[in-house]
């Protein structure tokens, strides 16, 4: 019975690190996510912001528009910080990975 | 179909029970309004006019919520109630008086349904709020 070759499975991945388009790797592609969910929450963190400005001065009388666009943001950010808990946790794993 | 989406709709329903408060104060208040500013005869009883509109998800399941708009606040075609008051200003030649067609144990209803349909909405808000922290707390 034939057995498989292990080694070029486990080969390093073929990502020219020198090539314009390596921002398109498998690290960045996860950075690049993070970074528009991070941009997300923090636009709703703005909104959420302005309007609660807005309500605190007297110019919106929106109540529960506001309370709803804080609850977003709330929500969105413990998300985010759910998300980026998981991945560091991942990370600490790999580096306390006795090799 | 996610959270925001929920809040989306909620908040739609929120607005439109404020607005119908704002209608059932306008009613109470003029309640006893003989005259309009453009002299058109008493007051008319304002009544909201509720509308569903998709949100255009994109997909299927979300296509079928629907938030609610108010698309029009209307004066109410009841007629006025004739009340026999000589003496009044605004009484006409038999002496009947036209008072608005408000009928102030109607509004008390109306605006218990409103706060009852505004707090149903909250707690959806809340309730929403809650399963989104039950769903973060899976990875702690």
């Amino acid at each position: 019975m034939p057995i498989d070759p292990i080694l070029p499975r486990i080969q390093a991945p073929t990502v020219d690190f020198n090539a314009d388009d390596r921002r398109v790797g498998f690290g960045n592609e996860f950075a690049a996510k993070m970074d528009a969910a991070l941009s997300n929450v923090s636009e709703r963190l703005n909104v959420a912001d302005v309007r609660l400005a807005r309500v605190a001065s007297g110019e919106e009388a929106d109540i529960h528009g506001t309370m709803i666009a804080l609850q977003e943001a709330d929500i969105s950010l413990r998300m985010m910080v759910s998300v980026r808990d998981e991945a560091v946790e991942a990370y600490e794993k790999i580096m306390n990975m006795q090799v | 179909m996610d959270f925001l989406d929920v809040f989306s709709v909620s908040a739609s329903g929120l607005t439109a029970q404020r607005v119908r408060l704002q209608a059932v104060a306008s009613n109470m208040a003029n309640a006893r309004s003989t005259r309009t500013e453009d002299g058109q005869g008493p007051y008319q009883r304002k009544l909201t006019v509720f509308q569903s509109e998709s949100l255009n998800f994109d997909d299927e399941l979300g296509a079928a919520m629907e938030r609610v708009h108010v698309t029009d606040v209307v004066a109410s075609q009841e007629p006025a109630t004739l009340v026999y008051d000589p003496g009044h200003p605004d009484a006409d030649e038999d002496g009947y008086v036209a008072y608005p067609n408000v009928n102030i144990l109607e509004e008390m209803v109306d605006m218990m349904t409103t706060s009852r349909m505004y707090e149903a909405n909250t707690n959806v808000v809340r309730t929403t709020r809650q399963l989104a922290d039950t769903a973060l707390s899976i990875g702690r």
